[in-house]
């Protein structure tokens, strides 16, 4: 019996030793190890030999077949590991091959630039809010104290609708509208982004464009806290780096006004061609709110000051990105747009 | 304002460069755009006397000319100009010096013959033309006789000077001449000032009052009328001095008289005119508003007509002039002339504006009186001019001033105190120093006993009229760049914006992750565009908006639609090589209430979306087909999950300007809020659209009702579900939202989710007939379900399909 086992131990070991594939190697298990293979063909017939061989010969035979099935399990994950790694290779696919990425969109300059303003003055604590396009005589000029005929009304040239009607040329009648829409002597701090027009139109003007118009009234605002919250606003828009200069100006609705200066974006400030080798560049107009336009708002201009500032976004954002021509703001061209994110 | 520094230091030692003053004046306010050195360029040009002058033998046009230039040996110098004579003064580029244009003078043969040098033209110097008499603009410059000879060219004409071009806000009318920016000068250097000459000779003697009568009828638009008599005049050029200075300042020298009027309002500010007091009946002056209809010739020859909104000067019988605008021809001053009138006026700055407007004549003097001048100092200019015309001779000045001031001018008082003024500032200036800074301003300032202070405004700063005013005045000469720099102290405030722009940025964001780019349009559109799109004869997109004064037609209609803005980027861009355009635009329409507006128009947001082109970017393995109706129907569909807009309605399309079988429109909450599908072929071409285009556009205000809302959790599935795949074979037009419908209606409450995902027509389908498949998948809450639950179900779903479509059940 011992020979019997051991031939079959034999065989199992010669044929292992050939086996290539996996299948072949299966069967060889399904042979002398499955159901009807012929280690448990010897264990069946247990019955016919002698009650007390029986111990003896039932563990030589178990012996034998734990030896063999360790050593068949072995060559099983041998083979199935070569046959993955076959498999691997032969799924290999050119890497340098372009990815099908999906499609991305690109928000417009100029929305990406108003998102980034908004955001910031957001943080500071102040309310976006929004006015009409379509003004009238009295918020656009007359409650900023620009009556009619007043020189000052040269510096906007205007589209009318009618006598009384027009495309408003500035977001700054959003300030007599934010302040009419409260109670008397509220403090404000708010925002108002927004379209505006006028007619003007070649390389560096467009007859649309986007303002953001600011306004903060409270007891005891001061100029430099004018000063103070621009720098604050350009710090964050353009780099912890740049500086700020405020020049005396003029604007109906403020005073004393101010035309605010960044540091050139571009030079740094050594002087290049953007900032026409001043070092400086024009961003915004500015001012401590006249007591006339709280006046005839309502507010009391000897309890209350404010102060309010004005800013292109089409500026800013061409300043941002190093855009030189306007127009390609309302061009649309896509492969313009596609560049900005 | 052309600031001429040689002329600024008539009044003001200036000690410090161009460049310096430049941003000192720049600093408090006067903000110098351009430092113009002229006669940049010229070196070693000197002043040559023709002394002898003869044809070039070998030359028809060619001349010979002998210049003394001071040196002793005269030399020789060819010119080719036609004007030079025996004896004249001219500029000479000699041999080794250097003109503007950067060429520098060698010896040069011509013809055979040496030329040491070249006889200069104005134009060669660098001279504007229009700053140049007309028989100075051709052929060489032709100097005065008196010039001295071998003298460097520059200060001769001027050329030595440095202009700062200053441009001045609309509220400093008081720096809209020399003295008022020599002032400023002064401040800014701490110099004091030399004032011009004022006083007046009157050799004619007599006094005015008698010769002359003055009525001013409309006092709202004159509040001062003063007038000067200067007899026998003698017309001759003005003296070089004043002649650069009015070329540095940008104006053309004429004759004496001209020239002594514009300089006077250079200096002072104040606009003169000069009458034929001979010529003007009566010897009476009236200001009064002009007739409607009335008609006078203006000194440009031109007959203008009046009306009852124009100042005009007028004698007893007739118009003589538009005050302050322009004078009329039968009373100008002409060589014939032995008598000047002259005027002093401080007129109405909006109603010369107004006139100045209306006939298009904005000129040195109109934009000086819009600005306002100083009446208190209308006499000034009267005597400055009676002065600078005695001293050239060219005058005998009666005595007196004669004139009709209706009303007084009273400077303005304003009282306040340095505590109000650093408040409004930030700042910390001492009282001392804001008294030191508003005197040298010439702002008279007094203490009152409660340590306030009483500031009287000089009568020229008509823009100082509060104590703001005065806080603009202490915060530009203390310095700008001193201000703090500080935040205000202010309770925290949430920063917050409206619901409905947090609705445009979500829209924006799903947008573009959707692959959309985003566009910006102009809001006014050609009115043509209506036509464009079909829109019918009553269609309320036609009641549009109209700029009155539009920079030209395509600009002129504010929108009522977003369409034609969208449709022209689209093409615009297919046009321009790319396979694929997929754009939106978040903008506002304008909807007029009534036509011409009366009230404010509502200005809706709404979103427009065109698609056009592949439906994927060209890729190794993706699909080149082009988008169709159902890639915009899917944006439409992933926008209203977006917003949770769930109620909405798609019904067979109206727009005029779509395909009418594959377009739709949008109805919620019972209205229509916009529309998609493809663009009309007619329209496509209309709007020369290359290819097949899907257009939508949706208003974004209804979008806001749910798009806020939080969604609130439900538990998932504990126990699988089960799906089924059923086809069904109806007639062709049968909608595919109708065998939905039936089936959710049939297949109970375990349905979860119906699902399109086959349409097949064609072989094994009758003809007329197509089959649609679905995936149902079916649900139980509390335990999974089995074959035999699902299975009745389908059967019978299908029963009732069959029944209600006469569809079979495809194998």
């Amino acid at each position: 019996m011992n020979d019997k086992l051991q031939e079959i131990r034999e065989k199992v070991l010669l044929k292992l030793k050939d086996v290539k594939s996996l299948d072949d190697a299966k069967s060889i298990k399904v042979e002398y190890l499955g159901k009807k293979g012929a280690l448990t063909e010897i264990l069946r017939g247990l019955g016919s030999v002698a009650a007390e061989e029986r111990p003896k010969i039932g563990k030589m035979v178990n012996e034998v077949r734990a030896d063999l099935e360790e050593k068949l399990n072995t060559r099983l994950a041998e083979l199935e590991k070569r046959k993955l790694a076959d498999k691997l290779a032969k799924e290999k696919v050119d890497i340098t091959m372009p990815g099908r990425k999906p499609q991305e969109g690109h928000l417009h300059p100029v929305i990406l630039t108003l998102r980034e303003m908004k955001k910031i003055f957001m943080r500071m604590g102040f309310e976006v809010e929004e006015g009409p396009e379509i003004e009238n005589d009295y918020f656009n000029f007359e409650a900023l104290n620009l009556p009619k005929d007043h020189p000052a009304r040269d510096m906007q040239d205007t589209f009318y609708v009618t006598d009384e009607y027009l495309l408003r040329t500035q977001t700054s009648g959003v300030q007599a509208r934010a302040m009419q829409s409260r109670e008397p002597n509220t403090p404000i701090r708010m925002i108002c982004p927004g379209t505006v027009y006028r007619n003007d139109y070649d390389a560096t003007h467009s007859p649309m464009f986007h303002q953001v118009e600011g306004l903060v009234v409270d007891k005891n605002i001061s100029l430099a806290d004018l000063k103070g919250t621009l720098e604050t606003f350009c710090k964050e828009m353009f780099g912890s780096s740049v500086k700020i200069r405020l020049r005396p100006s003029f604007f109906p609705f403020t005073e004393p006004s101010a035309e605010v200066d960044i540091s050139c974006v571009m030079c740094g400030g050594k002087g290049c061609k953007v900032c026409k080798n001043s070092g400086w560049l024009e961003i915004l107009g500015s001012g401590m709110v006249h007591p006339n336009v709280l006046k005839m708002s309502g507010y009391d201009p000897d309890k209350m000051s404010g102060f309010a500032f004005g800013m292109g976004v089409e500026r800013i954002a061409m300043l941002k990105y190093g855009i030189d021509d306007l127009r390609l703001f309302f061009e649309n061209d896509l492969r313009f747009i596609r560049q900005f994110k | 304002m052309l600031a001429s520094i040689n002329w600024l230091k008539d009044y003001v030692d200036i000690n410090v460069t161009p460049e310096v003053l430049a941003d000192k004046l720049t600093g408090v306010g006067l903000e110098v755009e351009r430092v113009i050195h002229l006669g940049e360029g010229i070196e070693g040009v000197i002043t040559g006397k023709v002394e002898t002058i003869e044809r070039h033998p070998n030359s028809d046009h060619l001349w010979i000319c002998m210049m003394n230039l001071g040196q002793g040996d005269l030399v020789q110098i060819l010119t080719g100009a036609q004007n030079v004579h025996q004896y004249d003064m001219v500029p000479v580029a000699v041999v080794g010096s250097r003109l503007p244009n950067g060429m520098k003078l060698k010896k040069a043969k011509m013809r055979g013959l040496d030329s040491f040098g070249m006889l200069c033209s104005a134009e060669e110097l660098g001279i504007d033309a229009k700053l140049l008499l007309p028989e100075q603009r051709n052929g060489i410059y032709i100097l005065p006789p008196d010039t001295p000879i071998g003298v460097d060219i520059k200060p001769v004409l001027g050329l030595d000077d440095v202009v700062l071009d200053i441009d001045l806000t609309a509220n400093r009318g008081d720096c809209f001449n020399m003295l008022g920016l020599a002032r400023e000068a002064a401040a800014v250097l701490d110099k004091p000032m030399t004032m011009p000459d004022l006083t007046v000779e009157e050799k004619a003697g007599g006094d005015v009052k008698t010769m002359a009568t003055i009525k001013v009828e409309a006092k709202d638009l004159c509040s001062r009328f003063a007038m000067k008599l200067l007899k026998n005049i003698k017309i001759a050029p003005s003296p070089v001095w004043m002649q650069n200075h009015l070329r540095a300042a940008g104006m053309r020298p004429i004759n004496n008289v001209v020239d002594v009027t514009n300089f006077v309002m250079l200096e002072e500010g104040q606009p003169m005119h000069a009458y034929d007091y001979d010529k003007v009946a009566d010897h009476t002056w009236i200001v009064r508003r002009g007739g409607d209809g009335e008609k006078l010739v203006t000194l440009d020859e031109q007959e203008r007509s009046l009306n009852h909104n124009m100042i005009t000067i007028a004698d007893p019988e007739k118009a003589i002039g538009l005050g302050g605008v322009m004078g009329g021809l039968l009373t100008e001053v002409t060589y014939d002339t032995v008598n000047v009138m002259l005027e002093s006026a401080t007129f109405n700055g909006p109603s010369i504006r107004h006139t100045s407007k209306d006939l298009g004549l904005r000129s040195e003097a109109s934009q000086r009186f819009e600005r306002g001048v100083d009446t208190v100092l209308n006499h000034d200019a009267l005597n400055r001019c009676a002065n600078l015309l005695e001293k050239m001779g060219a005058c005998e000045t009666v005595g007196g001033i004669v004139e009709d001031y209706p009303v007084e001018v009273k400077p303005v008082v304003i009282k306040v105190t340095a505590e109000a003024i650093n408040s409004r500032l930030g700042t910390d200036v001492s009282k001392a120093e804001m008294i030191a800074i508003l005197k040298k301003l010439a702002f008279a300032v007094t203490e009152t006993p409660d340590g306030a202070l009483s500031v009287t405004a000089p009568t020229w700063r008509l823009d100082v009229t509060c104590d703001a005013d005065i806080s603009e005045e202490i915060a530009r000469m203390h310095g700008f760049e001193k201000l703090p720099s500080t935040l205000p102290k202010l309770e925290i405030t949430q920063g917050t914006q409206k619901p409905i722009e947090d609705v445009k940025d979500a829209i924006r964001d799903y947008l573009t992750g959707a692959g959309f780019n985003e566009v910006m349009t102009y809001s006014f559109i050609h009115a043509n565009n209506f036509d464009k799109l079909h829109l019918g004869a009553d269609d309320i997109r036609r009641k549009a908006i109209n700029i009155m004064n539009p920079i030209s037609d395509e600009f002129k209609t504010m929108r009522t639609t977003m369409a034609p803005s969208i449709l022209s980027t689209v093409a615009y861009n297919l046009a321009r090589q790319n396979d694929r355009v997929d754009i939106f635009e978040i903008g506002r329409i304008y909807v007029p209430k009534e036509l011409p507006l009366t009230e404010f128009p509502e200005e809706k947001p709404v979103l427009c979306l065109a698609l056009s082109g592949r439906r994927a970017p060209i890729q190794w393995n993706d699909s080149k087909d082009n988008v169709d109706f159902f890639d915009v129907k899917g944006v439409f569909e992933g926008l209203m999950d977006l917003v949770s807009a769930k109620d909405y309605q798609l019904v067979p399309g109206t727009e005029p300007f779509l395909h009418p079988g594959k377009s739709c429109d949008i109805i919620y909450a019972g209205k229509k809020i916009g529309y998609f599908g493809e663009v009309h072929p007619e329209v496509q071409n209309s709007f020369a659209l290359s290819g097949e285009t899907y257009l939508m556009e949706i208003a974004v205000e209804p979008l806001l009702a749910q798009a806020l809302v939080v969604p609130q959790y439900k538990s998932v599935p504990q126990f699988p579900s089960s799906s089924r795949d059923i086809a069904v074979v109806v007639p062709e037009d049968t909608p595919e939202a109708d065998l939905e419908t039936v089936l959710r209606k049939n297949a109970g409450k375990l349905l979860t989710n119906i699902k399109l995902f086959d349409v097949y027509k064609g072989k094994q389908v009758t003809d007329g007939c197509k089959s649609m498949a679905f995936n149902l998948t079916f649900q139980d809450k509390a335990k999974t379900l089995v074959d035999a639950d699902v299975d009745a179900i389908i059967k019978k779903v299908l029963a009732d399909v069959e029944s209600a479509f006469k569809a079979k059940l495809r194998d």
